[in-house]
This record gives C-alpha cells, sequence and structure tokens, in this order.
C-alpha cells in the first residue's frame, strides 16, 4: 500500500476489517506483528518519535476535553505539539471557522451536540497542518452539513500538500472525497483503485430493480447476476442490454428502475466474495 | 543549521510537558468542587483528632499534608484512565511530537498544581500551630515531592492496565487506603506497634511523616530509623518515577 503526497485516501471494510488497526499501526500507536511502514522515508516500528511530527489523529469516537472551550481544547493541543502562541492563535481561529464551530468556540465542549464534539477533534487535528492526517470515522454523528464541511477542508489541506487516510461507513463520502479507495478485510487488501474502478468490478455500471419481478428471475439471469430483497429483483447490467430488459419487464406488466451502480453495491458484492471465500 | 535530534527536538518534546501541564490544571480546577473534597477525608480526621486528642493535632497536620500528596497520584491514576478510555485523548497526544514521558510528567505536575490550594491551607494551619524551622520546612517539601513522585508514577501505571473505569476505582479506593489511612499518617510513629515500625517507614507516606516530624522535633526517630526513612523514600521516589516514565514509553504504543 502506498500513498502519494497529497492524496486522500479512504479505508473500506467492514467492521473488524483492520481499518483502525492499520491507522494505529500508521501513526506509531499500535506495534505491528509483521510486516514494514515508512512514513515519508521513515521507519515507524524503529523510530517512532521521527514519525510522530508529522503525524495527527482523529481517534475514533475520541472526545475533547469536556471542561475545555473548542477554542481552549485546539489552542491546547497547537501548544504541546510546540506550536508558537501568535501561528496557534490564528490557526484555532482559522480551524473554528472552516469547521463551523465559531458560535459555540467559547462554550465549554461538554455542553456541545456529539455531532459539534466530532467537530472540535476534526478541528484539533486539522489545525495542526500536519503533512499526514489519519482520521478514523472523522464525520460520524455529524449532520450532512457538518459533514461536507469536513470534506471541503479535507479537499483544501490536501491541496495545500497534506496527505489523508481515512476511514469510513459512509460509502458516499468514500466515493465524494477520495482520490483512492482501499477495500480490506481481515487484515488484507481485497481491492484498490478509484470508485469508478472499484464499482467496475461488480459486472456492470447500472442496476435494474424490477419490482415484484420474482417471476421474471430466469429471464433476467440472462442479462447478469440477479439479487432478490423482498419481492424486488435487483439486476447489475451494462448500458447496451438495458433497452432488452426494460422490454421484457415492461412485457410482464412490471415496473422497472434504472440507476448508476453504486459504491455500497460493490462493496457488499467484494467483501461478501471474500467471505464466501473464507468460508468455503 | 540544527539537525534532527538536537536541542530543537529536545525542546519541542518537553516544551508539550508545561503546555500540557497547564492543560490538565485548568481541566481540574473547573471541577472546583472535586478541589475542594480532596480535602473532606483530611478534614474529617482532623475533627476527629481536634475533639479526642487535641495535642495531637500538628501530627495530624502534617499526616493531612502526605496524605494529600499522595491523592495527587491518585487523581493522576483516574484522570489517566479517564482521558485514555473514554476520551481517547490519549491517542491525540501520542500521535505528535509530545514525548510520551512529558504527557505523564504534564499530567502530573499538572493535577498537583490544581491540588495546590488545599494543601497551603493545611500547611497555614500547620504553621499557625507548630511553626516550622527551616529544616524541618525542607523536609516537608522534599519528603512531599517524594510522595508525589511515587503516588502520580503508581497512579500512571497502574491507570495502563484496565480497560474500563468501574474496574480502576476500587484499586484508587484501595491504594489510598493502604497508603495513606492504615499506616502511621494521621497518628505518630510511636503509637505503632514497635516490631512494625520499620514497615511503617518503608511506606512512602509514613516514612515522610516520620521524617518532617523529627525534623520539627515533633518525634524522635533513631539514625538508622532516620536512614532507613529517607533512603526508602528516596529509592521508591526515583524507582517509581523512572519506572513511571518506562510505562509512559512502553504505552504509547501498545504491543
Amino acid at each position: 500500500m502506498t500513498l502519494r503526497k497529497g492524496e486522500r485516501i479512504a479505508l473500506l471494510g467492514r467492521n473488524g476489517a483492520g481499518k483502525t488497526t492499520f491507522l494505529r499501526i500508521s501513526s506509531t500507536l499500535l506495534m505491528p506483528t509483521s510486516g514494514t511502514l515508512e512514513v515519508f522515508g521513515r521507519d515507524v516500528m524503529a523510530h517512532p518519535e521521527q514519525v510522530r511530527p508529522l503525524v495527527a489523529v482523529v481517534p475514533q469516537e475520541g472526545k475533547p476535553f469536556y471542561h475545555l472551550t473548542p477554542r481552549e481544547q485546539i489552542y491546547a493541543y497547537l501548544r504541546a505539539r510546540g506550536i508558537d502562541r501568535e501561528t496557534a492563535k490564528a490557526r484555532v481561529a482559522e480551524s473554528l471557522e472552516q469547521m463551523g464551530l465559531e458560535g459555540v468556540a467559547d462554550r465549554l465542549s461538554i455542553t456541545l451536540s456529539g455531532g459539534q464534539k466530532q467537530r472540535v477533534m476534526v478541528a484539533t487535528v486539522i489545525a495542526t497542518k500536519a503533512p499526514l492526517l489519519f482520521l478514523d470515522e472523522p464525520t460520524i454523528g455529524m449532520d450532512p452539513f457538518a459533514r461536507r464541511a469536513v470534506w471541503e477542508t479535507m479537499r483544501r489541506l490536501t491541496d495545500q500538500g497534506s496527505t489523508i487516510l481515512l476511514t469510513t461507513h459512509y460509502l458516499d463520502e468514500a466515493e465524494a472525497l477520495s482520490q483512492r479507495l482501499y477495500v480490506i478485510d481481515g487484515g488484507r487488501v481485497l481491492v484498490e483503485g478509484t470508485a469508478d474502478a472499484i464499482k467496475q468490478q461488480v459486472g456492470g455500471t447500472l442496476k435494474v430493480s424490477v419490482a415484484n419481478g420474482e417471476a421474471l428471475k430466469e429471464q433476467l439471469s440472462a442479462f447478469g447476476e440477479i439479487v432478490s430483497d423482498g419481492g424486488t429483483v435487483h439486476l447489475i447490467t451494462h448500458p447496451e442490454q438495458i433497452n432488452e430488459i426494460m422490454a421484457t419487464a415492461m412485457r410482464a406488466g412490471l415496473t422497472a428502475t434504472v440507476g448508476p451502480v453504486t459504491l455500497e453495491e460493490a462493496f457488499l458484492k467484494i467483501v461478501g466474495r471474500s467471505i464466501d471465500e473464507e468460508a468455503g | 543549521m540544527r539537525k534532527r535530534g538536537d536541542n530543537t527536538d529536545l525542546e519541542v518534546r518537553w516544551a508539550g510537558m508545561w503546555s500540557f501541564m497547564a492543560t490538565e490544571t485548568r481541566v481540574q480546577i473547573h471541577e472546583w468542587l472535586a478541589v475542594v473534597t480532596g480535602l473532606l477525608v483530611q478534614a474529617a480526621l482532623l475533627v476527629f483528632v481536634w475533639v479526642w486528642a487535641p495535642a495531637l493535632l500538628s501530627f495530624a497536620l502534617i499526616g493531612a499534608l502526605s496524605y494529600s500528596a499522595f491523592l495527587v497520584g491518585q487523581r493522576v491514576l483516574n484522570e489517566a484512565a479517564y482521558i485514555r478510555v473514554d476520551h481517547k485523548l490519549n491517542e491525540l497526544y501520542h500521535a505528535s511530537p509530545m514525548s510520551p514521558e512529558s504527557y505523564f510528567v504534564g499530567m502530573s505536575l499538572g493535577i498537583l498544581l490544581a491540588y495546590l490550594p488545599p494543601m497551603l491551607i493545611l500547611l497555614a494551619l500547620l504553621e499557625f500551630l507548630h511553626p516550622l524551622n527551616a529544616l524541618a520546612a525542607l523536609t516537608l517539601l522534599l519528603t512531599l515531592l517524594a510522595v508525589w513522585a511515587f503516588s502520580s508514577s503508581m497512579g500512571y501505571c497502574v491507570s495502563t492496565v484496565f480497560k474500563d473505569m468501574r474496574t480502576i476505582w476500587p484499586y484508587s479506593s484501595l491504594l489510598t487506603n493502604l497508603f495513606g489511612i492504615l499506616p502511621p499518617v494521621f497518628y505518630p510513629l510511636r503509637y505503632f506497634q514497635a516490631s512494625l515500625r520499620p514497615i511503617a517507614l518503608l511506606v512512602p507516606t509514613s516514612s515522610s511523616v516520620a521524617l518532617i516530624e523529627k525534623a520539627a522535633g515533633m518525634a524522635a526517630l533513631s539514625p538508622n530509623e532516620v536512614f532507613l526513612g529517607a533512603g526508602s523514600l528516596a529509592v521508591e521516589a526515583l524507582v517509581f518515577i523512572v519506572f513511571g516514565i518506562y510505562v509512559a514509553r512502553r504505552t504509547a504504543r501498545e504491543g
């Protein structure tokens, strides 16, 4: 696995796949049992003290100090990292603004909502402007506006040269934000590539859903792999086959809808395949 | 031009300690009621002594000071566990230029600073009842620092073992009673079983109290007892702080 400077990479996987473990190893918080890992050419295992100034981490389910305000928390953390007072103050203001926290900047964190607390954690870490940022489920509990503010900030940071590795269970977020994705399971990389490239792996680019289409399953299976969900039959296929599928559905008096294959479908298929192999 | 590994790095690694110390003090002081109630046990015992044996009040005040210094370590235990288990803030700090040892020392100093005002009140009372000479004042300062170093290091090490706050509370209570109430801390060493006196002098809290009382001319200790008390206290404080730094470094990265 290689991350290039200025990239935004997402690690996807089901619970226990090894996403957080990888992030913790990369950020010097966990010792690996085997393998090698370098951050900007520095050996993470042998010289963690050389890596630590280059990284910053939003821990999974991390919470700010309840009895500090967001402003105090970010400032205190920057100072602990050795950043001078003036720079720290400027970065606190910038980071609060980017995360939309100006209105609550001087309220104790204990009084903030769950999503706001999470924004404080993200604001604390992005204010470091560390060259490599690890964000473990950074937008969990955030409303759609806040999530987009985080995405925008991440894009800006990578434009400025930072590299971001994040884990998320929001596949729309992974698709909107990451330039490359890694799908992992059981500590192994299953696939790697852009969201589009990963979606190609499910055997088509379009998904047709035929309501009450159980009776047509045999006919439709000629166009691709079928998945039943209640009474609805879903079919992953290619654009050139759409007309024929629609005609088949119409002849049977059924309604069919067409949409693009989502990353979630690709994810379920790829990880499902891995689970089957494991079981088999 | 400075290179990696020179003073700049060292300054950054330890500069974080002062900042983290200030953060911890700020966080602790915000819970001002906890700071005030940190004096409750001492105050209750002082009232008992005042009622039943007023002549021993100065002894009990010295004990209260030693107990308070020990209590700082129990706050370290709870705080280190709380911000690791509940907040995961240790990960934020460990994945940063700040060294794990400065995280541990910064936290211990920060909590000491926050709990200093109640100790100063006890000290003022002691000064009022039994003014300390220079040697006693110096002994008090050094031995209380040793108790704090021992207790904070022990608290930090114990905090790294547990994954649940509920499991930690009984241990904190057990340690406080073992080191603060049972040995001759609030009562003079002479009331302790003679054959057990050497053991009492091996316990940091009771040896600090015995040494202060000896320096203040309040109690008699043989030269051997002074040697045993002072030696064990210094060794225990040093060993535990070195062990605390080792544990801080080791647990900054889980194996």
